[in-house]
């Protein structure tokens, strides 16, 4: 990276991490909200845009990461503790079941990760001694990375907004390693990546696994932010959430999927509150998204992008998105 | 010692025999042509000795190390590469991403996650060292979807010998290449160094004669014959079951 690209990423970074002087104080939780949403679908957005691994089951990462500092939270207090619990659970539950399944592909996989998250939505639900069951349960861990308990809304925004850098960087240099761009050639042609010589299952496994523990450390997030956690966390129709907001956003992007989140979670926080219909609305976001940009948010901002900087070419970054088309296509086939 | 060594192959397709016992063995350095008519069970061959199909008997050994049985992923690590009849590249990633993949595959480095791959100076020399060899450096940022067929074509055989193999097999290379681009693609598999042990599947036959130490000819999926280029054009009997009795030239091209 040369010195000005380096500047820019400071800048926007201050820039980030000023926000919440501009911000309400609602709104400060709000954008915490969102940065817990970005992390878990920009590790939706990993396997899908990256892998070609679309799955409906994902969720299950994200609640059992979720539990595990609501259960394990009863007996330490510790919150590096807590965080690690949950991204190796998850990450486990990731691995173990990738054993079963990474050998599927397409539809298969969209219908296994489905049926995988609903059996874990299903133990939680029914171990009710342990979990609460439907009524789900408080957390009474708070999170104390040793400089005394975080309890400020805007202390919490600094603990998302770190979590968040942390794994939006991460994810950049995975994408751009060895392992990355071979992940990336494997979604492009897997034959050849054998034919060259790669072992590629091992790569899938490795990836759904990074996956699944960075949408567990999202869920322990949320746990801490919400106090409350319940198997709704799990339920299907979270993982479908996440799946449009990846869509929505843009699929083989990095940032698409956490511009997707933000989106959703402020829009659904505004329409919530006058109409009941957001699943409908949400739906119907998805269906002119997938109809009309293919690339998602990312494609139309590249687009307005171009049409309001035209001194500057910016028709290799749209060429780039055109080709990418919306990733479901590997559903289908 | 042959360094390539077929054994009794077999291979059926739901109770189509495509392979029937067949067996060849190649000698280190030695560049070894298979012909025969379309369906002849040429590119199933390949596929049995890279491991891409499993085999339902027979052995293949490299170097006296048997690889039947074993993974597609493995015959790199023996040394072997291969390339595909219908072009197999990573159709929207650059011509220079395409390489540096192939090129990346036998790495110790290729699961390291944390460094971007762009700052491996090995594997980036060795990138550009393969393109300005095979005349596609120029092309090096272009899609390969954009290419032409015949440097998609060239680019199919680049990858392959990115692993720097000690065997390739070269499933008919020239196939669909205009005039002066089979000519500078036999020049190229000509010049290749004779570490490089060649299998290759070929119709022309300009470019067989011009690159075959040994031929041997399948037919119905079995070897009809593995003799010298002299033989091997000197049979009348296989000037009538692969020529139709006719010139050398291959009906199809
Ligand atoms: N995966 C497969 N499943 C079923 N049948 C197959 C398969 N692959 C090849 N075959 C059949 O096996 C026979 C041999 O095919 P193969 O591709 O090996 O021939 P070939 O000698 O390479 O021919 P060509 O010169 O046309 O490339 C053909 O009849 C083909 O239809
Ligand atoms: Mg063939």
């Amino acid at each position: 990276m040369k010195a000005s690209a380096y500047g820019k990423h400071i800048g926007c970074i201050a820039l980030f991490l000023l926000c919440p002087f501009i911000l309400t104080s609602y709104g400060v939780k709000l954008a915490s909200e969102v940065l817990i949403m970005a992390i878990f679908v920009m590790s939706l957005g990993l396997i899908i845009g990256f892998a070609g691994l679309v799955s409906l089951g994902h969720a299950a990462f994200f609640g059992l990461g979720a539990y595990a500092v609501a259960l394990l939270g009863n007996h330490w207090e510790n919150t590096y503790l807590l965080l690690i619990s949950a991204l190796v659970i998850s990450g486990l539950a990731a691995f173990l079941s990738g054993l079963l399944f990474i050998r599927s592909s397409g539809a298969y996989f969209l219908m296994i990760t489905l049926a995988f998250g609903q059996m874990i939505y299903a133990i939680v639900y029914k171990l009710e001694d342990l979990t609460g069951g439907a009524d789900g349960m408080a957390v009474v861990a708070s999170p104390n990375l040793g400089a005394g308990p975080i309890d400020s809304r805007l202390g919490f925004f600094y603990l998302t907004a770190v979590a968040f850098l942390i794994s939006y960087y991460f994810l950049r240099l995975l994408i751009a390693s060895p392992f990355g761009k071979s992940v990336r050639g494997i979604k492009e042609n897997e034959s050849r990546m054998t034919a060259l010589g790669y072992q590629t299952r091992t790569y899938k496994l490795a990836v759904y696994t990074i996956s699944g523990m960075l949408a567990g450390v999202a869920g322990a997030l949320y746990a801490y932010f919400n106090q409350y956690v319940s198997p709704d966390l799990l339920y299907w129709m979270f993982s479908g959430q996440a799946l449009i907001m990846v869509i929505v956003g843009g699929v083989g992007t990095l940032v698409g999927p956490a511009i997707g989140a933000g989106f959703f979670v402020v829009l659904q926080n505004y329409i919530s509150s006058f109409t009941d219909r957001w699943p409908l609305i949400m739906g119907l976001i998805f269906v002119l998204i997938v109809l009309f940009g293919k690339g998602g948010i990312m494609q139309i901002a590249a687009l307005l992008w171009q049409r309001f900087r035209p001194q500057r070419n910016s028709k290799p970054a749209q060429q780039a998105m055109a080709k990418e088309g919306n990733g479901i296509e590997s559903v289908k086939s | 010692m042959s360094l390539l060594k077929v054994e009794h192959l077999h291979k059926s397709f739901k109770g189509l025999h495509v392979l029937k016992d067949v067996s060849l063995a190649i000698g280190a350095g030695e560049r070894h042509v298979i012909i025969g008519p379309n369906g002849a069970g040429k590119t199933t061959l390949f596929n049995c000795i890279t491991g891409t199909l499993p085999i339902d008997a027979g052995t293949v050994t490299v170097n006296g190390q048997k690889i039947s049985g074993l993974p597609a992923y493995t015959a790199v690590r023996v040394g072997m590469s291969r390339t595909f009849q219908k072009n197999n590249l990573f159709g929207s990633l650059t011509v220079e991403e395409n390489v540096q993949l192939a090129v990346n595959a036998c790495k110790p480095h290729r699961f390291h996650f944390l460094k971007p791959l762009a700052r491996y100076t090995e594997t980036v020399e060795e990138t550009e060292s393969l393109l300005k060899q095979w005349d596609l450096w120029e092309r090096r940022s272009r899609v390969v979807n954009e290419l032409s067929y015949g440097e998609q074509r060239l680019l199919e055989v680049l990858l392959a010998l990115a692993s720097k193999p000690k065997i390739l097999l070269l499933d008919e290379p020239t196939s669909g290449m205009s005039p002066a681009e089979t000519v500078q693609t036999t020049k190229l598999i000509q010049r290749m160094p004779r570490s490089i042990t060649l299998l290759v599947i070929e119709h022309d036959m300009e470019v067989v004669f011009s690159i075959a130490d040994r031929i041997t000819v399948l037919h119905h999926g079995e070897v009809f014959a593995s003799d010298t280029p002299g033989n091997i054009s000197g049979d009348e009997r296989i000037k009538e079951i692969y020529f139709g009795g006719g010139t050398l030239q291959h009906a199809e091209a």
